[in-house]
């Protein structure tokens, strides 16, 4: 005879996940140091200091090397975590989707076809408030096959209430994931996260990455509480259908949340400063924006690139900044906006493909015009640039074409194309 | 150090006598329950049809589940008449899942529940984890993902409620609707005099072949006591366990509303749907051999669904029949071997009590 829980109304016997004694042991020996590593690996350690609960796997370059780190530590026994391989990436999502809603902290991620295979899940778990990580390494979709890196497998999930942002370093995905947990989690935003890096360009090369105390992420990061979970102990029903009337406002909820998100990031990026001393722009990184007559948008490792061309056009004279989306979703229009007041000409760099889009060209551009249609005075000239499309780099020399073009615009008074493919035109 | 994961076992009821698909040589007229746990975490208040089989199959296995349990629930007919904002049917806690996700996403609840508890983030006991998804998640668009679920040996029971057909949408087949059953995917008409042209998936033998590490066991409505020890023995089984429960569909199969528990009987009596058990431990199965054997038509002419079956579907019916009763281990009487004649049988709605033909469109 089952009667109800014994437990019933019992805290957790613990305030915070316990760590397993080699995993004490091994987040001691790295604390202060600084390590090389890749993207991947980057991701993998944020997850193991996030001492996360529930990770699900599937394979798919590129992401695929932060699971097997991660797998590593489960095997090793630094880290105490059920590690679900699904059968494919919609169950791995679901299985995340799951755990994550009985109160678990769960992880997961894909890349290119991977994360448009799991698609279902995406307007799931947001709707259902529940904070789920997902990491994203970028990569083209198919056709063709293709394992480079391109944004459009993540940007095309970009409407489905997800927290969405790019990492340009090893350095920023161990920090944002971190980052993004922390906001994700907040009571006030409660939205499941993309963690999105550029795949090879920072998933697949290392750079220096600096590892902190464990106590120090706990401090940042406080234990994941789910404020509704799945508990036999106060009983609740996930998900239920809904009458037509009804779908409004759970609508305008989860419009409201992705707003409210926007202080918090805020708030939890200062935080993040003061706790581990790295300093990040809210939403926008703005980069010799000051004076410049032209600016270019971009976000993610391409931007490493734009900085040093951009270095060498103001060496010639030409006044040119750059402005990088540290977060795509929510996006950061009033950020953008202030960062591009009094540039005459911005030409959006897109990774992507946005095929029969307002621009012809790429998804960013639509958002980025919106933004700036809005700024007070005279609106700067908006073009977009087809670049680094399949994999391919974005060189020095493209970027200098690119300023040519934006150039030229703001000469003739008017941009000659809303999209130009880089490489294809004069 | 890690904290232990504690169990549950949960006691199973007295059998002898009793509505269970045991072998019991005075007959199937012993219908009567033992006494049942009070608690119903499936309480009233839910929006399913009358007679509906999945209803009565929910009531039982969360009443033997009892008040400890988390349930999860893939999108069909039990997601939609079940839930509707600002009303539940459950006690316990409840989510629904996507169609497809019905073993993923339990899989899920299964691991957070062991790391939450390990770590120390959940006073335990483990809960009972049980998701219960229609056929067309089961068989048909989640079975890999339940499949996947089995073969990591997530603690939790998955049981399919088998209405033999996609009936939220409005009734069509899916991989469990049976040969010649009428739905709105596998209408009857001049060029498919039949309507269903394939046999069914056998769902349960898959699971049961394909995880051997996993109980798994079939279960009509017409068993009660049967099924609730079976949901109770997967629950207690450490690892894995699928049950796959035969629901009756009033709407979908067109019958009196009374006869859903009837149904449930008769589908084993006529040898059309063999009630198993699969034991991981001996990796064998037990078949239950009910103490009455009909022929097909007793349960056939019950249904609207097959009222335009013509006598060779009928007999081919039949051959399927005495197929499962030879592999179960029963002889085959010499009147239902004659019956794999087709010249013994006529068109079933010219059948003293069968029911009207269906030419119904569904919801």
């Amino acid at each position: 005879m089952t009667t109800l829980h014994a437990d019933a109304g019992r805290p957790p016997r613990l305030q915070r996940a316990i760590r397993t004694p080699d995993g004490e042991e091994f987040l001691r020996g790295l604390a202060g140091t600084r390590v090389r590593q890749n993207g991947c690996a980057a991701a993998a350690y944020a997850a193991l200091y996030a001492n996360v609960d529930v990770i699900t796997a599937y394979p798919i370059r590129p992401y695929t090397a932060i699971m097997m780190n991660l797998a590593q530590f489960v095997a090793d026994g630094i880290l105490d975590a059920e590690y679900i391989h699904a059968d494919g990436e919609h169950s791995q999502f679901s299985a995340a989707f799951g755990a994550a809603s009985c109160g678990a902290r769960a992880y997961t991620g894909s890349s290119g076809v991977g994360v448009t295979y799991g698609y279902e899940l995406y307007s799931i778990i947001s709707g259902a408030r529940v904070p789920v990580q997902m990491a994203i390494a970028d990569r083209t979709l198919d056709p063709p096959g293709d394992f480079g890196s391109e944004h459009t497998d993540a940007l095309c999930t970009r409407d489905m209430g997800w927290l969405m942002g790019w990492a340009a370093t090893p350095q920023e995905v161990f920090d944002k994931s971190l980052l993004a947990f922390a906001i994700g989690e907040d009571p006030r935003v409660l939205l499941p996260q993309m963690v999105v890096q550029d795949g090879y360009f920072v998933s697949h090369i290392a750079g220096e990455v600096d590892m902190p105390a464990a106590e120090q992420v706990d401090e940042f990061l406080p234990p994941y509480q789910l404020p509704f979970p799945l508990d036999p102990r106060r009983p609740v029903s996930h998900g239920p259908q809904i009458h037509p009337e009804q779908g409004p406002p759970l609508q305008l909820e989860r419009a409201r949340a992705m707003e409210d998100a926007i202080p918090v990031i805020r708030e939890k990026t200062d935080e993040f400063a003061r706790t581990f001393g790295r300093k990040y722009p809210h939403f926008v990184e703005s980069y010799l924006l000051e004076d410049a007559e032209l600016a270019i948008v971009i976000s993610g490792g391409h931007a490493v690139t734009c900085r040093a061309a951009i270095n060498r056009l103001r060496a010639q004279g030409i006044k040119i900044g750059m402005a990088r989306l540290l977060w795509v979703r929510p996006f950061p229009s009033d950020d953008l906006r202030e960062a591009l007041q009094g540039v005459q000409a911005v030409g959006v760099v897109e990774t992507n493909l946005g095929l029969g889009g307002a621009s012809y060209g790429g998804i960013l551009s639509a958002d980025v015009t919106t933004a700036l249609y809005h700024l007070p005075g005279s609106r700067p000239l908006v073009t977009s640039f087809m670049a680094g499309l399949g994999g391919e780099t974005v060189p020095m020399a493209e970027f200098d074409w690119m300023a040519g073009k934006l150039g030229q615009a703001v000469e003739r008074g008017h941009v000659e194309k809303a999209a130009h493919w880089v490489g294809f035109e004069d | 150090m890690a904290f232990e994961v504690i169990r549950h076992q949960l006691p199973l009821f007295e059998e002898e006598g009793r509505s269970a698909a045991t072998d019991d040589s005075r007959g199937r007229d012993l219908h009567y329950l033992p006494d049942l746990p009070e608690e119903d975490p499936y309480a009233a208040g839910h929006r399913t049809c009358a007679g509906c089989g999945p209803a009565i199959q929910y009531r039982w296995v969360l009443k033997a589940a009892g008040q400890d349990t988390v349930v999860a629930g893939p999108t069909g007919c039990m997601y939609v008449a079940n839930s509707t904002y600002l009303c539940t049917p459950y006690t316990v806690p409840w989510a629904h899942t996507p169609i497809a996700s019905g073993g993923s996403f339990t899989s899920g609840m299964a691991a957070g529940y062991e790391a939450m508890i390990r770590k120390g983030r959940y006073p335990g006991p483990y809960p009972n984890i049980v998701v219960m998804a229609g056929d067309g998640s089961a068989a048909d668009i989640g079975i890999g993902s339940i499949s996947g679920a089995l073969y990591r040996n997530h603690d939790a029971l998955f049981v399919c409620y088998d209405n033999e057909c996609y009936a939220n949408t409005g009734i069509q087949t899916s991989p469990t609707t049976p040969y010649a059953g009428m739905t709105t995917f596998t209408p009857f008409g001049k060029a498919i005099p039949e309507g269903k042209k394939l046999p069914p998936k056998n769902l349960a033998k898959m699971m049961a072949e394909g995880h051997p590490h996993c109980y798994v066991a079939t279960t009509t409505v017409g068993y009660p006591v049967d099924l609730m020890n079976k949901t109770r023995k997967g629950l207690n089984h450490v690892g894995a366990a699928f049950l796959h429960c035969y629901t009756p569909c009033q709407k979908g199969w067109v019958y009196q509303t009374s006869m859903t528990v009837e149904l449930g009987r008769r589908v084993v009596e006529c040898g059309l749907f063999p009630v198993w058990e699969y034991d991981p431990q001996e990796r064998t199965y037990h078949y239950f051999h009910p103490p009455v054997q009909r022929p097909v038509t007793d349960y056939l002419a019950m249904q609207g669904r097959f009222g335009h079956m013509l006598a060779e579907h009928v007999a081919t019916t039949q051959v399927g029949a005495n197929r499962h009763w030879e592999a179960i281990g029963m002889d085959v009487p010499k009147t239902l071997r004659e019956g794999e004649d087709p010249a013994r049988h006529q068109r079933l709605h010219d059948e003293e009590y069968s029911m009207p033909l269906n030419r119904g469109v569904g919801a």
